[in-house]
């Protein structure tokens, strides 16, 4: 027993280690984004693989810029069978939608267009332009039923690009748990989800970017969450000195232009926090405390305003370090 | 002071664990920026390396005094039956730790900067 002892010790550290060790960073670009995967556990490497896959055969279904997606289909001729997937995510879209009274809309996509946003030709149009787009933004001429979908009036068109990668995420997270993965962290072009925990037992570490430079305005340590940030920085034109994001007000057709610089929102589920993320980026500071105050949808915020001011909502409080002082929000 | 044979076992445990992990992902770590201190697998708490400090840790089975200076941290003193944690001497880089086996201790350097991810 006694000389048997190292050997038994070498051989169970070996496989202890390859176990807890094991690591897969993969990166790619997808859904319009740059995605980088980060996956724990032994089977590492095969599962990020699958998790790629996974990210590009749901992009292929629900890319509208795409005329043979589904999304592209059912906006082409105004009905379409939906996949399982399709159609979870579209009437958790139209379901966001009414939650937060148009503030998230997959049908804002004839004012995108107008502005430019889908084709990269920026401008500003005219207000009879903005107005004539503005009609057809109707989340309630979209109607889902178990197998199909229909649009009811002509010119409506759904995007979901502010909530795809919300639930091609959480997608990936419910994918890993069946996998025997220990803990990942998913950034599917900046939107973040994590599941498990890290190899070392402890929480996830989430900088939230800081708007006007490099660094970030503050760290959020987390369990088993999405945290999804909205701003206007990321993405943008300027003309005649007066910044346009792309972001547009689906009340006033117009980019949003209010006292938030962007918007953090911290749940469980990806979807929630990407459609939230962008309605409360909408609504503006007050009407966005106001909302999370008398939501039942179950999430956390950090508003970062254009006066540089932070305030974060309670449930999230002590999880944030490393930052600016901030204002708990208390419900 | 006699080491009786579980003793021998825990160390000869962290010895192989510490081996093999070096000779697997045998790199050695950038110089590390935070001190994490964690007992029975919960935070205790989280220093920077740069800052010399001194701290006692007690816990329910004892105490371990650990100290950081000059970029390096050690423990100082500990009232566990082998000391192996203060043996081990001093660590500076991302990834190195130190463990007290008998208190449930592990001081940890990591390169805390760097979050997991950034949401943007």
């Amino acid at each position: 027993m006694k000389k048997l002892l190292p050997i038994i010790l070498i051989l169970s550290a070996l496989l202890f280690s390859s176990c807890v060790k094991q690591k897969e960073k993969r990166e790619f670009f997808a859904m319009d984004t740059h995605m980088t995967v980060t996956i724990y556990g032994p089977t590492a490497d095969v599962v990020a693989a699958d998790a790629q896959s996974e990210v590009e055969r749901l992009d292929a279904l629900f890319n509208a810029e795409n005329e043979d997606s589904e999304i592209g289909r059912l906006n082409k001729s105004r009905a379409a069978s939906l996949s399982e997937d399709t159609r979870r995510l579209l009437k958790l879209a139209l379901e966001y939608s009414g939650e937060t009274d148009g503030a998230f809309d997959p049908t804002v996509r004839p004012l995108v267009r107008l502005w430019g946003f889908t084709s990269g030709d920026y401008r500003v149009p005219s207000s009879s332009e903005i107005a004539s787009a503005l009609a057809l933004v109707d989340h309630d001429a979209v109607s889902v039923t178990d197998n199909e979908a229909k649009i009811t009036r002509k010119g409506v068109e759904i995007d979901l690009g502010g909530i795809a990668k919300g639930y091609t995420s959480d997608a990936l997270t419910e994918m890993l748990s069946t996998e025997g993965i220990r803990g990942a962290i998913v950034d599917l072009g900046g939107n973040i989800q994590t599941f498990g925990k890290k190899p070392d037992g402890s929480d996830w570490k989430v900088a939230v970017k800081d708007p006007d430079g490099d660094g970030s305005l503050c760290t959020l340590t987390v369990g088993e969450k999405a945290v999804v940030t909205s701003g206007g920085y990321e993405r943008y034109f300027t003309e005649n000195d007066k910044t346009y994001c792309h972001i547009i007000d689906p009340e006033s057709g117009r980019p949003v232009e209010n006292d938030l610089s962007s918007v953090t929102i911290v749940a469980d589920s990806g979807a929630l926090a990407d459609a939230l993320s962008t309605a409360l980026f909408v609504m503006g500071r007050e009407k966005a405390e106001e909302f999370w105050k008398s939501s039942s949808l179950d999430f956390d915020f950090l508003l970062y305003t254009t006066d540089k001011k932070l305030y974060v909502s309670e449930g999230i409080a002590d999880s944030v370090s490393d930052g600016l002082d901030f204002e708990t929000v208390a419900r | 002071m006699r080491m009786n044979k579980r003793d021998f076992v825990a160390i000869a445990l962290v010895v192989a664990l510490s081996l093999v992990g070096f000779l697997l992902f045998g790199r050695t770590g950038e110089k590390g920026k935070e001190v994490v201190i964690r007992s029975d697998g919960r935070l205790v708490g989280t220093y920077p390396l740069s800052e010399n400090r001194e701290l006692t840790v007690t816990l329910g089975s004892g105490k371990n005094t650990i100290v950081i200076r000059d970029g390096g941290v050690s423990v100082s003193d500990a009232d566990c039956p082998d000391k192996y944690c203060v043996k081990q001497g001093v660590i500076s880089r991302s990834g190195e730790s130190l463990i007290c086996l008998p208190h449930r201790l592990a001081v940890e350097i990591t390169d805390g900067s760097e979050p997991d991810g950034t949401a943007r």
